[in-house]
Formats: C-alpha cells, structure tokens, sequence
C-alpha cells in the first residue's frame, strides 16, 4: 500500500510518540494540570511547554494557545465564539460573516448554522486557481461585517490565500480575521508578530501529532474576544471548559516543534515529490490539474504537499477501485459521506464528472521518490485501461 | 465491516470484484467479423453506459464483447453478460433479466440500476438482432 493522503492525516512522529508516553504509560505521569498538588504541577508544567512549542511554531506567545479538540473544534469556537460575544443572536442586531464557498465544511456548517439564527454570510467563489483575493475580500465587507473566515491553505487543492496582505487591511477597518490552518501549519512560514490574524485555528494530526488535539489561537493585542462554546471549570481563561489531555498536548507540542525544525526541510521535500508525480501524469491525455500550478516561493503559491488532477473520460468510482494499493483521497461522489461530487472542484468550475473523476495526491515526510514513481506507473495504467474500456466516443 | 480486505478495500461483492478487476471479455469484435450485432444502453442520471457485442452463428451466440463506462458494478455487469451469453441461444438470452443479474453478482439495491442497465442492453441487442433477421 502506498500512503498518499497525508493532507487526511499524518503518521505519529517518533520523537512525538516518546514525548507522549510519560503521560500516557501505566505508571506514568497521570496528575491532572488544574491540580494544585505536585503530579498536577508536573503536568501543568508539561502542557505550558507544549503551548510554548506551539505559539513558537507560528510567531505567538504562550498566552494566546487555547487548546481544542482539534480544528473543528477551533473553528466552531472561533466563529460561534466571535458572534456571540458580540451579543449574537440576542441582541436582534444585523451580523455578516464573509466566507468562501470552498472552506473546510466544519466553517460552511458552522456558517449555515449561524444563518439559521439570523447571521447574514457571504460565501465567496474562489478564481481559477481556487483563492479568494484580498480584493474580492475587501468588496464583500459591509458596516455588519463582525467576521472574516477564510483559510491559509486549502484542504483539497491547494491554493494558499494571501493571508498576509488581507489580515493588515482587515484590521485597518476594524474587521476581525480567522483563519483556518489547518493545512498550513508546518507547511508554510507563518508569523502572527508580522501578520495580524485575530484567530487561528490548528490541528495536531495533519503535522505528525496525535489525532484528537488542537488549538486556537486568540490574539491578546489588540485581545480577541470569545463566548465559549463549551461551559466548565472556566479552563483555558474561560474560553475552553475541560480537563486537558496532558499526553495529547504535549504531543502536539512535540510535533509543533519538531514541524518548526524541519519546515525548510519538509517544504523542499513535499514540494520535489509533488513537482515529480506531477512531471509523470502530465503526459496522460487530458489530464487536469485543479488548483495552484506554482511553488510557496512566488507567482501562483501552492501548498507544498498537495496535487489534485482530473482525469476526464474516466468515471470517478471505477478509478478509485482501481487504484486499491493506492491510498489517495477521491473526488467520487461515492467515496464522501454526502455522496456529492467535491464542493471546492464545482466552485472551481468543474462539472460534476470531472470533479467525480478527481484524485488528491499528499505527500509527506516518509515519502519517497520511489513510492512517487509506482504510484505514477500505476495510475497511469489505470487511467488507460478504464479509457480503452468505454465505448464513449474520445475515451482513448 | 471488521475486516478490510487490502485488495477489495472497498469491499464489492466478490463476483463484481473478480469481473471488474479482470474484466473478461471486454473489448470489440474486429472490423468485418461476420454476425456481429452491438447495441448499447445508458442511464443518463448515472452517467454510465453499457455497450454489448455478440457474435451470433446461426441461433447461438459464439462469443461475446463488452465495453463500459461506469462504476465497477457496471463493467462488472458488462464483462458477466458477454461471458454468459457464450453458447446460449437466442431464447435464452431473452429470459435473462435484472433480477438474475443481481442474484448472480450480490448487486446490492443501491446499484440495481446497474443490473437494470445490463438487462436493457441487452433487449437492445436482441431488438437489433430481431430488426436484422426481419
């Protein structure tokens, strides 16, 4: 089997699973952080490392962590949380949430909710090579406007939004900003001293970490403020109710650093494999490519870890089952929960068979030229084996 | 589902597996083979298309050929009909109906419309083939 879905999950680092077996072994290092008592300091300390890892990876201070369940938790928090405090839905006063239509669907749900309760949310359509401007951005603001949802890098395709001139002309008119980067983090340089986000929100799995932990980042200058969505023991300043999972946080911690480490060395390497796989499918007939054709060093910025072609003439279910020693994320209808072609393929312009007939190929930090290699091979006999099987007129 | 078979992940039945993975019988008869009838069949809400090609000798179908466009299940319809048909007769052919189609393959209901394809392909067939001996 070959593992291509790294934008799904990653595998546990090594290092990240010795840092999180102290706290998670029989025997080991169990105190709860909120205790006032010496396991409770041990591992309060732990979890303070861990936030410290994280705020370091993306130019933040400790303080402005606020650990989750990962980020759809972050990003129901940070969306929910902004309107709430602002007095939404009590106060009868018109709200606006500017959004794109291909988010990750726990911000499109999250957004549809909201609408529900009388938000107002401008969903916009992304250009060819799947961003929303700062512009178009810009043109959808209103005197309601409380929030801006947009992510760094989109899950299925790629594109990388451009977060740093946006963030600077939002503050500019008083306009708050979350970002969703999820799929960034690790992946691109992201500096919060430089580039005034208000929220951010990040998951531990898509860079080496346990699955089940993430965090949000809540600006303290100018502060960001939230209602909680989950009530307690007022954890996490009061944002975040909830004994802490010691040996996920530091696990996340861990993994943070480790991406921090290693994030020239993880963007050259994703980046040649995704360039290679890419120097090999192209030559198939027809093939499309969906999203940003550049690199993160300019021009059309890409995410480095992330290919997503369409091969027309073939149909989508029948070229996932063919491909059953390939582990890559499909654009069939069949193979998502809501048995719709992708939203983000459709708002990119693609017809419903084409974005069916879609792959997503991620790379990661064990993959190799050589697993690049058969997975082209293979894929490119499929693709001319299920062609030379349809009687449709131009298949071969 | 407990266990994940890594060479059917998606765990088709296996009669639809095996014909999918294998397709047998799949292709055209050559330009100038003599008895050859096709006729085609489509669902336009599931963007398949069902293509079948018998060579017929005298009452009996000698060999037959498929191609698809669609799902596993639908090639996998397309690759069992040309391989039964072999050595049927005409009589035969006309009893063979969706239902026996999903009894033999374990299509499941969500993708009776695939056996439903299958069986009008053939009809089509046997219309042309009716049309041609008329």
């Amino acid at each position: 089997m070959i593992y291509l879905d790294y934008a799904a999950t990653t595998p546990l680092d090594a290092a990240v699973f010795e840092a999180m077996l102290p706290y998670l072994a029989p025997g080991g290092l169990h105190g709860n952080p909120a205790s006032t008592h010496g396991p409770g300091f041990k591992a309060r300390a732990a979890v303070e490392r861990a936030r410290q890892q994280v705020a370091a990876l993306i130019g933040a201070e400790p303080g402005e962590i606020i650990w989750t369940s990962g980020a759809t938790e972050s990003n129901n928090l940070a969306i929910k949380g902004t309107l709430e405090f602002r007095g939404f839905p009590k106060n009868g006063k018109p709200v606006h949430i500017v959004t794109s239509k291909t988010e990750h669907k726990c911000v499109l749900d999250t957004c549809r909710h909201l609408e529900t309760l009388g938000a107002r949310v401008s969903y916009l359509k992304p250009d060819g090579q799947g961003r929303v401007t700062p512009e178009a951005v810009l043109a959808a603001i209103t005197p309601d406007t409380a929030l801006v949802s947009l992510m760094w890098v989109n899950n299925e395709i790629g594109a990388v939004n451009d977060i740093e001139r946006l963030a600077p002309s939002l503050r500019e008119r008083g306009v708050m900003l979350h970002v969703d980067a999820a799929q960034a983090a690790g992946k691109l340089a992201i500096d919060l001293q430089a580039v005034p986000v208000d929220l951010l929100s990040l998951s531990a799995h898509k860079l080496y970490g346990p699955k089940g932990v993430g965090a949000l980042y809540v600006r303290r200058r100018p502060r960001a403020r939230l209602a909680p969505q989950m009530h307690g023991g007022g954890h996490e300043q009061g944002m975040r109710s909830g004994t802490l999972s010691t040996h996920q946080v530091v696990g996340m911690g861990a993994a943070c650093q480790r991406a921090a480490e290693r994030l020239d060395a993880d963007a050259a390497h994703c980046s040649g494999l995704r360039d290679a796989l890419w120097a090999r499918l192209r030559g198939i007939p027809g093939v499309l490519r969906n999203g940003p054709t550049g690199d993160s060093a300019g021009g059309e910025r890409a995410a480095p870890h992330l290919l997503n072609l369409s091969f027309p003439g073939v149909e989508g279910e029948a070229l996932r089952a063919a491909l059953p020693g390939l582990a890559v994320s499909s654009g069939s209808a069949c193979s998502s929960a809501t048995a719709e072609p992708s939203y983000v393929l459709r708002a990119l312009g693609r017809d419903d068979e084409t974005a069916n007939a879609s792959l997503r190929f991620s790379f990661g930090r064990p993959t190799t030229m050589t697993e690049i290699g058969q997975a082209a091979a293979t894929v490119i006999a499929q693709v001319a084996w299920l062609r030379a099987l349809s009687p449709l007129p131009g298949s071969r | 589902m407990n266990e994940i078979d890594d060479d059917n992940p998606y765990g088709y039945a296996p009669a639809i597996w095996r014909l999918f993975r294998g397709a047998p019988n799949a292709g055209v008869f050559a330009d100038g083979t003599a008895g050859v009838i096709s006729a085609e069949a489509g669902t336009p809400a599931a963007r398949s298309v069902l293509r079948l090609a018998l060579r017929i000798d005298g009452d009996r179908v000698a060999e037959g050929r498929f191609q698809a466009y669609g799902c596993p299940t639908t090639i996998a319809v397309g690759a069992w009909i040309a391989g039964w048909c072999a050595g049927r007769t005409i009589d035969e052919l006309r009893r063979l109906k969706a239902a026996d189609l999903r009894e033999a393959l374990e299509i499941p209901e969500d993708r009776a419309h695939c056996a439903l394809l299958g069986e009008d392909a053939l009809k089509a067939l046997l219309t042309r083939f009716q049309e041609q001996r008329a």
